[in-house]
């Protein structure tokens, strides 16, 4: 148990690299979701096909072999770009090389979801809205968001859970993550276990503790208090 | 002109970037050769070695954590210049990076009970029996060099340990490094002691562990085995060595 102390604070370090990964990751792939979403439901017939391309090879591919493909294959090509205009050699850090897949990956299930949720509003309402005179801005604020917003969050949630233990890969290409300190600590004492069973509990904790707080969301944006009331 | 004299200067500077730097992969998990302290920094031989040797050649040598998967791409890269990980030379392997010399030949090594009078030669152990680790290099080398021991073959080298406690084989034949840290070291292995010397005869053992560079990188490798060739020579070696090991760890 001196053990956990003793590597306390690199541990504590690498929890939060970690959560800054998965946050921010989150937070990129949000956004790349949503735009993806908006284009799929109403880009042209080119545009479209390329949602499709994108979300089916970001599912598709393993993360670990995309996370190698950017961190190597991502920092010879932006090289051979530069190189093309006559600039020196960039180098990709591991925690752009990390946030990067994750959004890229991630991003692609955040769209079905966005995209899943914006049909499941009843097209009934958006011409109701229109009926009574709505600008198609106050529709999608007033009357398409907060609903998409609910139905949603299930999906939001879940992918946030996956996604938080997905952070493992980046130790792979030499981020100090928690997964990676405790690896090789639980090496260096000969304790594998001991080390393990710290990083258990350190996402269950964290995955509980979200999936609590997304469920107080749930609630929040379901005026009826209903979570299931349709 | 300009672009010209532009180019002829940034070739000369990471020219001699390169010859001030060495940016060294290391990994971390392979204890003790390589290994995290609590501080996070990555210590053991490996490092002591790369250190000495960085010294020798008067380079800076930045250490780049990478896992054991990520090796050989990173090297390829550029994101490191060399690989001090305890990298075995395999042909395999040399077909896509160039390997220094040996620097490191962990030696097979046999363990008994203190004082049971063994020696490793064919004769001492015909009709003894010997623990190995099932379809290694030193399997090989016991059926090929003592083929009238009686061998029990085992799945790991923890196994042989304990058989060897319980009495059911006179003797285990086993990593000389791993041998000691794992188990002579260890409350485990009281009472026992390595005989007879160190084997590493490359017939069975092939060529050792050595540093991976580029197959570009031609002159860091001469420099690299004369710097290996020094550190053997000046005591350097052996006193990092014996930090971690109390034989020596380099072969013959």
């Amino acid at each position: 148990m001196d053990k956990i102390f003793a590597y306390g604070p690199i541990l504590i370090g690498g929890m939060g690299v970690t959560l800054a990964v998965a946050v921010l990751s989150m937070a990129t792939a949000t956004a790349l979701g949503a735009a993806v979403a908006a284009l799929a439901l109403r880009g042209g017939a080119f545009v479209r096909a390329a949602t499709a391309v994108y979300t089916t090879v970001a599912r598709g591919v393993p993360d670990l072999v995309l996370m190698l493909l950017i961190f190597f294959g991502g920092e010879r090509a932006i090289n051979a770009v530069l190189a093309a205009f006559g600039h020196g050699r960039i180098s990709v850090s591991p925690f752009l090389a990390g946030v990067t897949t994750l959004s890229f990956i991630f991003g692609a299930f955040l769209a079905e979801i966005f995209r899943g949720a914006f049909l499941a509003v009843p097209r009934g309402q958006i011409e109701a809205a229109e009926a009574i005179g709505l600008t198609p801005r106050r529709i999608l604020v007033r009357v398409v968001l907060p609903q998409m917003l609910r139905l949603a969050l299930p999906g939001f949630t879940n992918t946030w859970l996956v996604m938080l233990k997905s952070t493992a890969i980046i130790s792979i290409v030499g981020l100090q993550d928690m997964v990676g300190i405790a690896d090789k600590a639980g090496k260096a004492t000969r304790e594998p276990f001991l080390f393990m069973l710290a990083v258990i509990l350190f996402f269950l904790a964290l995955t509980a503790a979200s999936s609590d707080l997304l469920r107080r969301f749930e609630r929040r944006f379901h005026p009826g208090g209903v979570a299931d009331a349709r | 002109m300009f672009a010209r004299l532009a180019a002829v200067l940034l070739v000369s500077t990471t020219a001699l970037a390169q010859a001030a730097e060495m940016k060294v992969c290391v990994e971390g998990a392979y204890p003790p050769m390589s290994m995290m302290n609590e501080k996070g920094e990555i210590v053991g031989m490996d490092i002591d070695i790369a250190k000495a040797l960085c010294a020798e050649i008067g380079a800076t040598c930045p250490l780049v954590k990478t896992d054991w998967e990520a090796m050989i791409p990173s090297l390829l890269e550029g994101k490191c210049d060399a690989i001090i990980a305890s990298m075995s030379i395999t042909p395999e392997r040399e077909q896509v990076v160039a390997f220094t010399d040996k620097y490191l030949q962990s030696p097979s090594m046999f363990i008994a009970r203190t004082g049971a009078g063994l020696t490793d030669t064919a004769e001492a152990l015909a009709g003894k029996r010997v623990g190995v680790q099932r379809g290694t290099v030193s399997h090989d080398f016991m059926t090929g060099e003592f083929p009238k021991v009686e061998l029990g073959l085992y799945g790991s080298e923890e196994e042989i340990y304990l058989d060897l406690k319980a009495g059911r084989v006179d003797a285990a034949f086993v990593d000389g490094g791993t041998g000691e840290t794992a188990f002579l070291k260890t409350p485990e292995g009281a009472g026992f002691a390595f005989f007879g010397r160190p084997h590493t005869e490359k017939k069975y053992f092939g060529k050792g562990v050595g540093i991976a560079l580029r197959p570009a990188d031609g002159a860091r490798r001469e420099k690299l085995n004369a710097a290996i060739r020094t550190i053997r020579a000046n005591g350097k070696y052996i006193e990092i060595n014996n930090r971690y090991f109390s034989t020596d760890q380099y072969g013959d």
